[in-house]
Order: structure tokens, then sequence, then C-alpha cells
């Protein structure tokens, strides 16, 4: 998942990813100082800063800009607003609101356990614990998980959410969703043998099914008071928080639910009495609001803007109140086989040497808040990462080695070609132009093209018939998956299965890694399948169609008067479901 | 006139007054011209307005050789200057990196040099600007003297149009035709295609400015006893307004031409500035203050593209308002 | 008087007319010639998870399917009608004048324009109120004490003025007086005028004051164009003959002669501002109408844009009525007419 989300989910998985996450990734970068929990750089990586478990206060969140797409839980995929929906709405299954990996881990919401398997991972089932609740006093029944998933299946209403139910589960041929169907049996789907049961029908079997039950998308919904398209006005919640003002572009309030029994969930502390949202605030307002102690937290959690991020890293009592997260989200940038000469393998290398890395990094805006030099496709937060580097060429690149690597593909004196970049990212302008700049240094001249990022993956960059006839060479682009776990962000990225307009992966098509992938799905033990995702992502390289970036990392400032700061892996971004007022 | 929205306000240019400059003595016995540039040469204000414009056409022709030998190429990068390890990406050193090797210092990030991209910049911007003007006033001439010669309903019309024009949220709509325009059109592409795009989209929208005034002039005009008397001997109407009209209508359009592309230089970095402009990583003036926003902790980034806008725009402002005090025949 | 009025209505109705349909022509012919289809036109409003199928769900939802005329009437027909929405569960009614729903957020556009146009109009009239205060006393003190040194001095300041670029002196504002000293407001800031008018002066003082700069230097060189002319006339000659005083002859007659061309000027000026400050808005984050109109353009949010356009023209219009009708009360001579 991660803010804004890339691509496409395609295949549905044999075997699982489960588990996975208690492996644990590399550490990334976090030289974090565990414990104490004071005022120091990366302080809430790890650990909780500032415990307590004082209750009372309102919890103040500003946004930049509107709400990126929509507060219902049917109708979200942005990472911030996964993290702040716990507040209100409560799924099947959740990760667990813990700093660092712990966050990883998945725990029972509503349900009173994980999901049980039967039918060789096909068939799912969860109970419902007793005596949860909606705001208004009625009980929730399995009735409401299923309607919730039914109604996101409807994307001609609620068109921004994710796919996964669509795609795994067995609905029947021709279903339209409740609001079109409201009468159709889609109990082949999802069944609930009674108020405290649902069952959930898989066409394949998926052994991470847990990871899916934890989409927003199984938060209840009561029929009777779903809105459609307008449900966002007032979501009905099940959480401990509700809505109290919904005021779209201005501002967003939350109030204690007093249907809300903590005996229920063991997961949420609900320490504030309440939440404030300001939206459409200025960017740097949001940044200084936060700095100073105004507000609590720029609730996007992607990083300062430049002039914060100056300002908070040359002062040492404001970096100390600074954390700075690696995320599961890689930026890089693609060489296209089917345009000449990147069909060469040693033109492809000839990019590897050449380019010069540390130009990259900063393009992105440097190492704190642009990332971490990357070598390999998996970041070190996700479990089955390799350190490795199969083209050394230290941080300015190898120039050298870049010239011989083009001697052998028989054009010594550098080739002509044209990179794409999505125009409204002006990182991604600024890696185009850092990559023109590096590689002009060994004859390549490359021409920057910058296309309309509405329709980069799907008709342009991501189309072959377009980017073979207009000659793109290269496209600069980024990945996050939806949740950690190694399978979920190499097989959208690498399985050449998957490749089509729209998708994530543009131009890896190598028969072998195909069938590694195969192997890795089926493989129950979670050691062996970690170093499994590592060996993918060496050949992968191998063949130099990737030119990895920078692993993202973010610059966040912890809030100044807020109990139990922590980041949570889950998000890459500040727990709000943990976060207290001091008092 | 009436340009968009805010980028300069009505009534600029075309203000009707005629200072800065004494009463120029009726001098018998030499041609308009002449009395002119001896007016001209008068105002020192203009003249020095004019000198700067003739200076920027010769740095923005000479742009690579000034770069060759004061900065550096514009897109080069200069990372070693900036300050990667602490990770502000700010410029090292003091006033934004500015030193002997980099006048204007440079930009954070990437560290380009700013002098060589301001100096690159005058030629997008005075490139688009000039063909925009020329544009404007090619519609405006027409349509304006056509306006004025027949009068009648064709007169309405265009003046309801010229009108509508005025009326308009034009800069909307500029932004939002450069915003959805497709990346290949007409066999064009790149640069290439995004100039002639600006040119026409500014050119397009500010020719009313001039269409209005010479609409003017050729109503005063046309019933002048010149023109009389070339009606009364059976002269075609196309003779006329070609012969009669055109010539006197050269001073207007001289004047209010070289009004123009100051509007059109605010126009054109209007539209860089909301990143509908000139595409990356070709220097453009506006272009380069949208990319110093984010920035606002270090002033000088945003300083010198703004100072170069704004010399560029008050030397045409300048040198016109000379211009057009020297040539106006009704100048006290 | 009924007749002008009618005829005039009649002419903001067709320049609305105008004004929608170029709109919607660049938003639909324009992609459309550059090879769009309904569906690739849709991509950019679903989800990024979207199948072909849900792509296409959402462009004959949004209309793209149809042709250009009927989109257009459909939508022509909710500004006078109204319109229905399906929204899922129900049917949405959109009462008259409904200017549709964005594309994006499915918010109801017309709630939006008229909350943000309290934005812009606080910033346009705060800032017209400073511009003709000063542009006027500095225009009128130029022209009685032409061609001493304090006119030449405000002239070319005034000239200096008109030449710099709203949103550099904005930046450049914002960056020294709000965040380096901390004297003004931080950009972006606003508070309603009737939750405080004084945190409300306070918070537009900034955008204010550099939008009033560029204004104010082309108000002052208008008064004082207008001014010397005035000054001249045999009215004046014949004013101070009567033994009038110097500053009635000035006020009550200069003045008068003088201000009377500005006043059209400022009707457009005011009218094209509260349509949308664009560069200014945009410079300081102020969330008004012409920052709602960038935004929808960057986000391809055709109702936004017709919404913003449309109310924008309508106010020049208005605007140009009120000083026409103005014009009555303050030039005798056009009151015999």
């Amino acid at each position: 998942m991660r803010t804004k989300r890339t691509k496409a989910f395609v295949v549905i998985a044999a075997v699982a990813a489960m588990g996975l996450s208690a492996c644990g990734g590399g550490g990334g970068s976090s030289n974090s100082n565990n414990g104490s929990g004071g005022d120091q750089f990366n302080a809430a990586l790890e650990s909780v800063h500032n415990a307590s478990d004082k209750k009372g206060g309102i919890l103040k969140l500003g946004q930049a800009g509107d709400w990126a797409d929509s507060v219902d839980p049917g109708n979200t995929y942005y990472g911030y607003s996964w993290d702040f929906l716990r507040t209100y709405a409560r799924t099947l299954v959740m990760f667990r609101s813990a700093p660092g990996k712990k966050g990883n881990e998945l725990v029972p919401d509503l349900a009173t356990d994980l999901g049980k398997s039967s039918d060789g991972g096909k068939t799912w089932t969860y109970t419902l614990r007793d005596g949860v609740k909606f705001e208004d006093g009625t009980p929730i029944t399995s009735k409401d998980v299923k309607y919730a998933v039914e109604r996101s299946f409807d994307k001609g209403v609620l068109a921004l959410g994710p796919a996964y139910f669509d795609a795994m589960l067995n609905w029947p041929a021709g279903y339209k969703g409740p609001y079109k169907q409201p009468d159709a049996n889609t109990d082949s789907a999802i069944s609930t043998p009674d108020d405290k049961t649902i069952v959930f029908h898989l066409k394949q079997p998926f052994a991470g099914f847990d990871y899916v039950a934890q989409l927003p998308q199984t938060a209840p919904v009561p029929q009777d008071k779903d809105t459609g398209a307008k449900y966002k006005e007032h979501v009905v919640s099940s959480g401990p928080y509700m809505w109290k003002t919904y005021s779209p572009g201005k501002k967003y309030e939350l109030e204690r639910n007093p249907n809300w029994d903590p005996k229920t969930d063991p997961n949420r502390k609900a320490l504030p009495d309440g939440y404030e949202i300001t939206l459409n605030m200025n960017p740097d307002d949001v940044d200084n609001q936060v700095i100073a102690g105004d507000i609590d937290a720029d609730i996007q959690g992607t990083g300062v803007q430049p002039a914060a991020l100056s300002r908070v890293l040359s002062d040492p009592s404001l970096k100390s109140r600074a954390d700075n997260p690696t995320l599961s989200r890689l930026w890089y940038t693609n060489m296209i086989p089917t345009v000449k000469p990147f069909d060469n393998i040693d033109c492809r290398k000839a990019v590897e040497y050449g380019m010069d890395r540390s130009s990259y990094q900063n393009a992105y805006g440097g190492p704190f808040a642009g990332g971490d030099l990357a070598t390999t496709l998996l970041p070190p937060t996700i479990p089955g990462h390799q350190k490795f580097d199969l083209f050394p060429a230290g941080e300015k690149g190898d120039v050298d080695a870049a010239k011989k690597a083009l001697a052998a593909c028989g054009q010594p004196n550098g080739f002509d070609a044209t990179i794409a970049y999505r125009a409204e990212r002006p990182k991604e302008k600024a890696t185009a132009e850092a990559f023109q700049q590096a590689l002009k240094r060994i004859g390549i001249n490359l021409q920057t093209k910058p296309l309309p990022e509405a329709t980069y993956s799907s008709d342009t960059c991501g189309d072959p018939n377009y980017r073979t006839q207009r000659k793109i060479g290269m496209c600069v682009y980024g990945w996050g998956a939806d949740w950690n776990d190694g399978f979920g962000f190499l097989s959208q990225l690498v399985d050449s299965r998957t490749m089509r307009p729209g998708a994530a992966n543009m131009n890896v098509d190598i028969p072998e890694v195909d069938q590694m992938l195969d192997k890795a799905m089926v493989e129950q033990d979670t050691a062996t399948r970690n170093s499994d995702w590592g060996a993918i992502d060496k050949r992968v390289m191998e063949d130099a169609l990737i030119y990895p970036g920078v692993y993202a990392k973010a610059v966040l400032v912890r809030p100044k008067n807020a109990t139990n700061v922590f980041v949570n892996d889950a998000f890459g971004m500040y727990d709000y479901l943990a976060m207290g007022v001091q008092q | 006139m009436s340009t968009p929205l805010e980028v300069e306000p009505s009534g600029a240019g075309a203000a009707t007054d005629h200072d800065l400059v004494a009463p120029g003595q009726a001098i018998e016995g030499r041609s308009l011209g002449q009395i002119a540039w001896r007016r001209l040469k008068r105002d020192k204000i203009a003249m020095a307005g004019g000198c700067f414009v003739i200076l920027l056409v010769l740095v923005a022709i000479f742009a690579p050789v000034i770069v060759k030998y004061l900065g550096s190429p514009p897109d080069q990068f200069h990372q070693d200057l900036i300050d990667t390890k602490g990770g502000t990406l700010l410029p090292l050193g003091k006033f934004g990196g500015m030193s002997w090797d980099h006048l204007m210092g440079l930009e954070p990030q990437n560290g380009r040099d700013i002098f060589s991209r301001v100096v690159y910049g005058a030629r997008i911007s005075l490139l688009i600007a000039i063909l925009a003007t020329a544009v404007s006033v090619f519609i405006g001439t027409t349509l304006g003297a056509v306006a004025g010669f027949l009068g009648g309903v064709t007169d309405a019309i265009i003046s309801r149009l010229m009108d509508m024009f005025l009326a308009f949220p034009l800069l909307v709509f500029a932004l939002a035709l450069a915003g959805v325009f497709p990346d290949e059109a007409f066999g064009l592409s790149g640069n290439g295609l995004r100039i002639s795009l600006l040119v026409f989209i500014i050119g397009f929208f500010n020719w009313p400015y001039i269409g209005r005034i010479i609409r003017g002039q050729t109503l005063s005009l046309r019933h002048r006893e010149f023109v009389d008397a070339a009606r009364s001997l059976g002269a075609k109407r196309g003779y006329i307004m070609f012969t009669e009209l055109l010539p006197n209508l050269v001073a207007p359009i001289l004047v209010y031409s070289t009004l123009l592309i100051p509007t059109n230089i605010l126009f054109e970095a209007a539209l860089s500035f909301l990143g509908v402009g000139i595409r990356p990583p070709t220097p453009s003036w506006g272009g380069m203050l949208s990319d110093a926003v984010v920035y606002y902790t270090v002033p000088h980034f945003m300083l010198w593209p703004g100072l170069a806008i704004f010399a560029t725009v008050l030397a045409f402002n300048l040198f016109g308002d000379g211009l057009r005090d020297a040539l106006d025949p009704r100048a006290r | 008087m009924v007749a002008y009025l009618i005829r005039r209505l009649l002419a903001t109705i067709g320049l609305l007319f105008v004004v929608s349909v170029i709109t919607f022509s660049i938003f639909f012919l324009v992609p459309k010639w550059a090879g769009a289809t309904p569906d690739s036109m849709a991509t950019r409003y679903v989800g990024r998870t979207a199948t072909a199928d849900v792509v296409h769900q959402t462009a004959v939802r949004l209309g793209f399917t149809d042709p250009f005329y009927v989109q257009y009437a459909d939508w022509a027909k909710g500004l006078v009608a109204g319109r229905d929405f399906d929204m899922g569960t129900s049917i949405e009614h959109c009462p008259a004048p409904c200017l549709g729903y964005s594309f994006i957020t499915a918010q109801p556009v017309l709630p939006d324009l008229l909350d943000r146009f309290t934005v812009t109009f606080s910033l346009a009239i705060g800032a017209a109120v400073i511009w003709v205060t000063a542009g006027i006393s500095i225009g009128v003190l130029s022209a009685l004490k032409r061609g001493s040194l304090v006119d030449r001095f405000s002239m070319v300041i005034a000239l200096a003025g008109v030449s710099m670029p709203i949103f550099w002196t904005g930046l450049i504002a914002l960056s020294f007086f709000s965040y380096r000293w901390g004297i003004t407001a931080v950009g972006g800031a606003y508070t309603p005028f009737t939750q405080n008018p004084a945190l409300w002066a306070w918070d537009l003082m900034l955008p204010w004051v550099t939008l009033a700069l560029l204004f104010s230097a082309q108000y002052a060189r208008l008064t004082r164009a207008g001014m010397l002319e005035t000054m001249n006339e045999d009215y004046i000659r014949t004013a101070r003959a009567k033994g009038l005083r110097e500053r009635t002859v000035v006020t009550k007659h200069g003045l008068r002669g003088a201000l009377t061309p500005l006043l059209t000027i400022f009707g457009l000026d005011f009218g094209l501002l509260i349509g949308g400050a664009v560069l200014t808005e945009s410079a300081f984050g102020l969330n008004g109408l012409g920052k709602y109109a960038v935004d929808g353009i960057r986000a391809n949010d055709l109702p936004k844009i017709l919404g913003v356009t449309l109310f924008a023209a309508l106010f020049v219009v208005i605007a140009n009525l009120i000083v026409d009708l103005l014009y009555a009360v303050v030039d005798p001579r056009v009151r015999t007419k």
C-alpha cells in the first residue's frame, strides 16, 4: 500500500506469504536509539516515544490539499487513509498497532482469531467477537461485513478501492454488486452461516488471505445506512470514534463512539477524546504548525516540504524531533528491451554502470528525504531482502566500465535514446535530467519526455506499442506493494504473466523468473521462501532491465504534544490510532 | 487594454499619459521618423530602457558564448557543491552558493548554475513574447482595420468579439488549453510544439488589445480628407486600405507592439509558473520561479529569475512609453 | 430602461453560453482530436486497480460515451432545470442551478464555488480599497505637481510596480515578511470575516498589499493622465474664473472628470479579479476561486473548471453592468442623454 500506491493486483498466489513479516527484514538505515524514547533523531522508529496511558484531549492533524480519495473504507487506496480509518472502522484482521517491524504482524480485530483455512487455502473462515456494535448500538453481524465487501465490488459507484476481493472470490458469473443486483445470491463467494461467522470462498488457494482480510473493505457497513457514493458523508462507525463533522475540503472531526466497548477490542487504547483534521492547508504551513506544536502531525505522512527539510536537518534541536523511516517502496527506472539498442544487454549494463547513483538520490531529495542508494529490487524493510550489487560502480558511476559495456554492445561512441517520466512529478523530472547528465559522460544522449501521469502505465510507457513506436527506451517509475511481503512486492513487478497495459511490470519477461516465482509461492518453509525472493531479485537484476534508484525514506517531524508516538512499518508513518494527547 | 487577470491590470501600457518627455518643438522639413527619433533621443529613461532591451537580445542570441565564459552549461549538475551529506540539498556556502564560478549561485537539489539558466531563459522569454506579439499584431491589425474601415455589421461583430475576449477569464482558458494539449500534433513534438502552442495561446488571447487601438485609429482616419479624396477618385476599398490607411497605422502598431511584448513576457512567465509552459529541462524564468516556491527559505533562488522578468518587462515598458510619446502626434 | 436591461440580460446569457461551450470544447474536443477515447479519458477518474470494465463503466457514468452536444445539453439542463445523479443506492437530485459533481471527489461544485468565492472576494475587496485610495492620491499628487521630482519619481515607481510579476512579489513578500521576520500571517492563512474581522484583515494583509501594489501603480498612472487632461478643459478654466478655491476646483470638478473613465476600468478589473485571482491565490496558497480553477485543471476536473469560468464571466458582466449604471450618477453628461 503506501502513499501513492502503484499498480494493479493481478495474479492470485498458490501459497501464502503468511508469517513472512514475522521474520523481519533488514533494519535499513534506521540508526535508532531504542528504549528511552527521549528527543533523539529516529527515536520513534523502533520504540514508543513518550509512552503514556492518559486519556483526553483532541488530537489535531493537518493536511495540505484535500483528502486524497475518500474516507469511505470501501473506497480508499491511500496508506494514510488506511492508517487513520482504524479510528472509526474495524476490519476482520488488522496490522498490530506497534512500533517498527512489529507493525507488520497481523492480529485479529473484529474477528476472534486470524482466518482458518480449509480446502487447501481455498476457503477462509472468520468468527466475529461478541458484543461488537455500530455507533447506534446495533450489533455488528457477519452480514454487515459481507455487505461491505459486496458493495466494494461495484467499482462503478466505489471506484477507488483495491480489487483483491473482486479478483479472488468466487463471485457468481456476471455479478454487478448489491446496488444493481440487490437480490443476487453471492453465497458462492461469501457465505454467512450465522451472525457470527463469515466464510470466504476463493477461486484458487491463497494462503496469505489474512492480508486481504485486513483491507478496509472488510469494515462492516449497515445496509440500511448505506448511501452509496454519499456514504462517505456519514460513515457508520464500528471503532472507538465516530464522525462528528464531515466538512469536505475544510474540516473533519471525530468524537468518542459511546457504543464501542473496549472489552471487545484489545488493539485500541483510544486515548484522545477526539480527532480534528484541518484540510486544504498550505503545505509549508502544515510543516510549520507541526514544528511549532500547533497541530500534531501532517496526516499524509509523506515527509516535510523542502523548506522545512532544510530547517529540520540543519537545526540539531529540530533534528532530534525528526524520524526518518525507510518505506517499502523502490524508485527505479525501466529499460525497455524492445527498443533499440536496449535489446542488447551490454547497452543496458552501460546504463547501470554509467549512471551517477547519487544524483538519482538527490533527485528524490537526498539521503534523508529521498532514500538510500538501491542496488536491489526488494527494499530492506521487506522480508527476503538480500544485499548485493551486481554492477558495482560507486556512488558516482563507473565511466570506464560503462564505456567497456558500450563497446561490447557495439556502440562505442554511445547512442541516442528517449527517457520518459511522469510530467506531474518533479522528482521524476529531476531523475530524467540526472540520467541525461550522467549518461552524457559516456556518449549516450537522452531526450527527456514528460508524459501525463494518468495514462502513463496504461497508454504510454506501459503500452508496448506506444513505447516501441515512439522509441521510448527508458521509463522512470516507482513501486510499493500493498503490504510488506516479498510475494506482494515482486510478483507484480517481475512476473511476465502480469505484463499488460496498466500493470506495474513494463519490461521483465524472463521465463526462468516465472518458474522461480511459482516455486517460491508453493514453498512452505518461510526461510527458504525468503531466500527464494532474494534469488529472484538477483536473477532479474542480472538481466539489467531495471535500474534501481533509491529505497524511499521520509523525514517526519514528531508531534510536540502527543504521547505514544511511533512509526508503524505497515504504513511507514506515525500510527494515528495509538497517539494520545499530552495532558 | 485589458490583459488576463492579474498578469497586468487593464489599462496598462495603453494608458493615455503622454509624459516623461518635454514637448517636442515642431521642426519643419523633417520626416515624422526623424522627429520621433530626435524626441526619443532626448528621453533618457526611454533610451536606457531601449539599450537594456538591445543588450538583452544580444544576451539571448549569444547565450552559449556568455555561458561558456561566465557560467557552465545550464543543464549541468554540480552536486559536489550541494549539501548532500546533511540532506538539506541546499547549495554549500553563503548566499546560495554565489561565487565567481557561479555568479548567481546554484539551484538546490541539482546544483545547476542559476546565472546560465537565467541567460538561457532570456531566449525562451523573448522568443515566445516576440512571436506571440507578432501573432497578436497580425490578428489585431487585420480585424481592427477591417472593423474600423468597413463599419456597420462587420464592425459590430468584431467589436463584440473584442469585448467578449476582454470579459473572459483568459488565464484560466489559456491554462486549460495548454494543460490538455497533447504532446504531439501537427507533426511537431517536444519543445517545438510547446513553443508554437504558447505563441499561439498568448498571441491569440491578446489580439483584442491591438485590435481596439487599430480600429479606433482606422475609424478616425476613415473620414480624413486624403481618404475621401482617394475614394472620390474611384479607388477600390483594398487599395485605400493598403495604400492610404496602412502606412498611417505603422506608428501605433510599432508603439503598441513594443508595449505588448512585456505583457506577453509576463503571460509566458505566468503560464510557466503554473506549470503549463515550456518543458524541462529547458530553462524558463517562470519555470525557475515555480521550482523556487518550495524553497522560500532560500530567497536567492527566486530572486534572480524574478529580477530578470522584472528588469526585462520594465525596460520594454520604459522604451515603449518613450516611443509612444515620440511618435504620438498628440504628445504634449 | 427595461428594454436596456433585457438587452443586457440576453447579452449575458449569450456570453455565458459561449464561455461554457468553449470550455467544453477545450476539454472534450482537443483530447479527442489528439486521439483520446472515452475510456482513456475515464482512466483519470478511477482507482489504480481499475479493470477495463470498470473504466468503461466510469466513462458511461461520466457521460464520455455520449456525443459532444449531448454532454453539453446534459450539463446545460442541470444549470437550468437541475439534474439527477446516480449515487449507487439512490438517485440524488441536484437542483438548479446545478453545476454538477466533481469527477474526482464527487462533491457538488456549486457549494464549493460559493465557499471559495468568499475568499476571493475578501482578497479583491481589501486590495481594491487600498489600490484605489493609494493609486488615486498618488496620481492626483503627481498631476498637480507635474514635472516635479515627486511626479517623476512616483511615475517611475508606478511603472516599476506594473512591471513586477505578481507571483514573484508575492513569493518574495511571503519569504521575508512571513517566514523570515514573522510579521505577517503565513501563506494560505484565512479566517472568515464573520468569524473574526480583525483576524480576517490580518491574514489577508500581505496578499492585499501585494495585489494593491500592482494595481495602484496602474491607477496612479491613469489618474495622473486623466487629471492632466481634465485640468486643461474649459469648464475647469470657468470654475477657476468664477473664483472658486483651487481645492474645490481640483476635488469637485477636476477629479470627477478624471475619475469617470477610471470607473470602467475598475469595473473590469474588479470583475476579473473576483472571478479568480489565479496568480495571487497560487502564490499565497489561498483557497479561492482561482486556485480552485488551477487545481481543477491539474486534475482534469471539468465540472470544477466549467463552474469557475462561468462564475468568472458572470462577475465581469455584473461588474460592468453596475459600472454602466453608476456612470449615470457620476457623469452628468450621460444622464442627460
